[in-house]
């Protein structure tokens, strides 16, 4: 039987019908047509399906739709703002930090909260908030460099 | 995979949760973080046609210090753990157990009685939990009882806890003032690996003499369930702590385990592993017991 949830997804609020069987992720893409969050190996072993629920990075092929009920979810298409790219965002154009871009939503999602977060992440502590994303174009090294050079340019509100 | 069709119940209260749970009987599965359970039901290893969701119960989300006891609710998750300032302080190898736990995305939904129920021999919070002395508190309607976490595993994915129980609380007695523990965890990478070998281990000194006073050393992944190295606590009872002590301990720590080949790691590569991790987290152990001396 569905369930009727009301959350709100980058800023907006939603009211949707979900099965109890379908994960935020299933209703993100299959239901929104929310396509930005990947589905990837839809176990948990990826990370490109991770979104921010209050703030915080999950999987969401790991969570439920109906848990969102009364949730603020962010996925990467709502990072952009009325001022444009997030500057992780940008900070990932500039460094070269996307090859296919397969796995690109999922970094954004696991290092935004970063630089919500803590003032100055040293790079051990970028490597750890991204250590549950794979690349599979390995394109780590410029993975991290984006994201520390996003925190250092700080300041910026998104 | 898309996941199997179930009907989906929130319970309000653990009173309630426990009254669906003996009412759906077999055909019930209790979700909490739901990262083991969902991803078997996606595997369908699991197909349970009712879930009763435990996610939103205040009543077992919260990390409680009453004096020199600890309580953290089945639902707190391995985030809310590894953050925690009153664990970290008092129980540093079960925070440094749920720093190495997953990723990050994984801590956030992950719990400690998921991790617990699982019963995977591999489980990275069940080895410092035991070296604390831990007890889950279960709860069966009205009635509840306490198991030890050294006792409550059968096997591989098996426990002792029975199907219409609902593990509510783990319980922690801040340990004695000359005591330290650490953990250990080997993985091939830092994140998303189950562990090869893990384990804690924990001492306590007498004050007086400076002797061994009592020693727990908890080995994971070496065996279908957590091992306790009874033979090497035994060697170090009564002994003044120190490097030759702690290597002969290793040695008898592999003794105690029976460690299997498998995609992992050889049998052989996980024996000279727990030697060598084993009398390293002793080392870690005392240097807990120092550091809290010089801070006193
Ligand atoms: C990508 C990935 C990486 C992982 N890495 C690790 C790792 O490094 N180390 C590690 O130890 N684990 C790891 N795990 C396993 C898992 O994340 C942990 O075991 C986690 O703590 C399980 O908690 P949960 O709340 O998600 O459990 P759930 O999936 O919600 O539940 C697990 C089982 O416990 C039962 N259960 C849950 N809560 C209760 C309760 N209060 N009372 C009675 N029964 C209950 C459920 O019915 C179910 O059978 C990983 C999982 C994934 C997907
Ligand atoms: S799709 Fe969710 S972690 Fe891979
Ligand atoms: S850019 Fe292709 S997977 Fe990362």
């Amino acid at each position: 039987m569905k369930k009727t949830i009301q959350l709100s997804i980058n800023r907006q609020p939603c009211t949707i019908a979900v099965e109890p069987h379908q994960t935020l992720l299933d209703m993100l893409r299959d239901e929104l047509g929310m396509t930005g969050t990947k589905r990837g190996c839809d176990k948990g072993d990826c990370g490109t399906c991770t979104v921010l629920v209050n703030n915080k990075p999950i999987n969401a092929c790991l969570y439920l739709a109906v848990r969102a009920d009364g949730k603020e979810i962010l996925t990467v298409e709502g990072m952009e703002t009325d001022e444009g790219l997030h500057p992780l965002q940008k900070a990932f154009l500039e460094k070269g930090a996307v090859q296919c871009g397969f796995c690109t939503p999922g970094m954004l999602m696991a290092s935004v909260s970063l630089l919500d977060g803590k003032k100055n992440p040293t790079e051990e502590e970028v490597k750890q908030a991204i250590s549950g994303n794979l690349c599979r174009c390995t394109g780590y090294t410029h993975i991290v460099e984006a994201v520390v050079s996003a925190t250092k340019k700080r300041g910026e509100k998104f | 995979m898309a996941l199997p069709r179930f009907q989906y119940h929130e319970p309000t209260s653990l009173a309630e949760a426990c009254q669906m749970i003996q009412e759906y009987g077999e055909t019930a599965a209790l979700l909490a973080g739901g990262t083991d359970l969902l991803v078997k039901m996606k595997n369908r290893e699991l197909r349970p046609q009712n879930i009763v969701s435990l996610v939103e119960l205040e009543e077992i989300k919260q990390i409680s210090v009453t004096g020199r006891h600890t309580s953290i609710g089945a639902c707190c998750t391995i985030s809310q753990i590894a953050d925690s300032e009153a664990i970290r302080s008092v129980f540093p190898a079960l925070s440094s157990g749920a720093e190495h736990l997953g990723s990050p995305a994984v801590r956030n939904l992950g719990t400690i009685g998921g991790n617990v129920v699982t019963a995977s021999p591999a489980a990275d919070l069940p080895p410092a939990l035991a070296a604390y002395g831990t007890k889950a508190r279960l709860k069966q309607g009205e009635q509840e009882r306490f198991l030890s976490l050294d006792q409550i595993f059968r096997g591989p994915g098996a426990t002792h806890i029975r199907k219409d129980e609902i593990l509510a609380d783990l319980h922690l007695k801040k340990p004695p003032k000359c005591s330290g523990a650490g953990f250990f965890k080997l993985g091939h990478r830092n994140a998303l690996q189950c562990s090869i070998i893990n384990g804690a281990c924990y001492i306590a000194l007498d004050p007086q003499t400076g002797k061994i006073e009592k020693a727990r050393i908890i080995l994971g992944a070496v065996a279908p369930t957590l091992v306790r190295a009874s033979s090497a606590e035994k060697l170090l009872m009564g002994e003044k702590p120190g490097k030759e002590l702690f290597l002969e301990a290793g040695m008898a720590a592999v003794g105690d385990c029976n460690p299997i080949d498998d995609l992992r790691g050889s049998a052989e590569y996980r024996r000279d592993m727990i030697q060598v991790l084993t009398s390293r987290t002793l080392h870690t152990s005392l240097n807990e017991i120092r550091k809290s001396i010089a801070r006193t």
